[in-house]
């Protein structure tokens, strides 16, 4: 079966790159999957779950996202974003506590950081796409 | 002419400074490998982004808002000029050199009759203009610890940036660094942040854009990833920055530092040569002492 190479790249480093079976990102205006061949597509993301699966589509990584862009053409898929985390290593508590923090706050940037990490809660309480 | 003794202590003092720049040599190499680890594990991402910003480039119009960080205010008369320098000395023509260069670029800009205004990076370069040319500090960044922050701290430069630019406090933004080109050598680079400048990019490759960009679908639409994109750009060109210049640092320090071993080094032995002469000198005299001595018995 085909694949379709992907990357993902925070500013930081470049976090996976492989070829894999299909991908699903979370566009803007709403999430899409990428297979291999996909029309040549450029998305700007919200924050929300990248997956990767492999050739038989078995999941192989998911991560979370806080927003960015994606890249598709037929045999890449490029997905940039500016802070990736992957999701089992995402500790609840942690994020919750920030949340009770970030609430406290009323400015522009701490509005922000607030809608990615209860984003962030969705992504871990979320069980879409798991097995397809 | 020095007794023994003064010549033993200026060995020691000597010696012992040499032990401390040939350590700091070693602790800037290794620093250096590590930011340039850093330097490099940045650059897919930055070079994917401007990829993706020259395909769009040519598709923005002059405009309000966000897209002005593209095609610029319209005027040409607010300069903000940012020069990066390290947060700390001792390496070499590193700081000065570019303090030097921002501040003839400043001169040469208000000699054409520009308002000129600095923010200055690091601890250096704002010491330095803090002396010369305080009225014209906006905002100064110290200890911005590019190595362990990260990306953090280059959208700490790159909000102040855009907040001011919004505010229509300059019109173009130029940032002076150090570019890192090998381990022993930087080179003072300027380079226009803000409007983007896309005179970079070669003719052939923009035909090629054109071409792209005809096939690509966009989601939600060009406007809007533009909009997301520009802002992004500016933080990670800062990022791209202060990551060469805290390499062109650890490489400035370790070649200084190189330099000041071997300069001990060199010092130590003429100073051995002249203890070992002084100390024959002084055996030779109290010989020729003894001998008129026992002769005149």
């Amino acid at each position: 079966m085909a694949t379709i190479s992907f990357d993902l790249v925070s500013p930081e480093n470049l976090i996976f790159n492989d070829e894999v079976g299909m991908i699903i990102v979370p566009g803007k205006d709403g999430d899409f999957g990428v297979l291999p061949g996909h029309s040549k597509v450029m998305s700007s993301l919200r924050p929300g779950r990248v997956m990767v699966y492999g050739e038989d589509k078995n999941l192989l990584k998911a991560f979370f996202v806080s927003g960015g862009f994606a890249e598709v053409n037929p045999e890449k898929c490029i997905v940039l974003a500016e802070s990736v985390d992957e999701i089992n290593s995402i500790e609840k508590s942690l994020i919750e506590k920030e949340i009770q923090k970030l609430e406290e706050q009323e400015t522009d940037i701490s509005k922000e950081q607030l809608n990615i990490a209860k984003a962030k809660i969705d992504a871990l309480d979320s069980n879409y796409y798991e097995k397809i | 002419m020095p007794s023994l003794k003064d010549i033993k202590t200026q060995i020691n003092s000597v010696g012992s400074t040499k032990k401390i720049t040939s350590a700091m040599k070693m602790v800037a190499a290794s620093k250096l490998r590590r930011s340039q680890e850093k330097a490099e594990a940045a650059r897919p991402y930055s070079s994917r982004l401007e990829e993706m910003l020259a395909s769009l480039a040519s598709s923005a119009a002059s405009g309000e808002g966000i897209i002005k960080l593209l095609t610029g205010t319209g005027n040409h008369q607010n300069y903000i000029v940012v020069p990066v320098s390290a947060d700390r000395g001792l390496c070499g023509g590193f700081n000065s050199s570019i303090n030097r260069e921002t501040f003839k670029l400043v001169k040469s800009l208000e000699s054409d009759g520009k308002n000129v205004q600095l923010m200055p990076v690091g601890k250096k370069s704002r010491d330095f203009f803090n002396r010369v040319m305080k009225d014209q500090i906006v905002e100064s960044f110290v200890d911005l610890n590019i190595s362990n922050s990260g990306y953090e701290s280059a959208l700490k430069v790159s909000n102040k940036l855009q907040e001011l630019y919004f505010d229509s406090k300059f019109d173009k933004c130029i940032i002076v660094f150090n570019k890192f080109k090998s381990a022993i050598s930087q080179e003072v680079t300027q380079q226009q942040l803000i409007p983007l400048d896309v005179s970079d990019s070669s003719d052939e490759e923009n035909a090629d854009t054109t071409a792209t960009k005809a096939i690509y679908d966009y989601e939600p639409d060009e406007e809007t990833i533009l909009k997301d994109l520009l802002p992004k750009n500016v933080s990670i060109q800062i990022f791209k920055v202060l990551l060469e210049s805290d390499a062109g640092e650890h490489g400035a320090r370790m070649a200084a530092m190189d330099n000041a071993t071997r300069n001990a080094g060199e010092m130590i032995d003429s100073l051995t040569l002249k203890y070992n002469r002084t100390r024959q000198a002084f055996i030779t005299k109290e010989l020729i002492e003894i001998i008129s001595g026992a002769e005149s018995v």
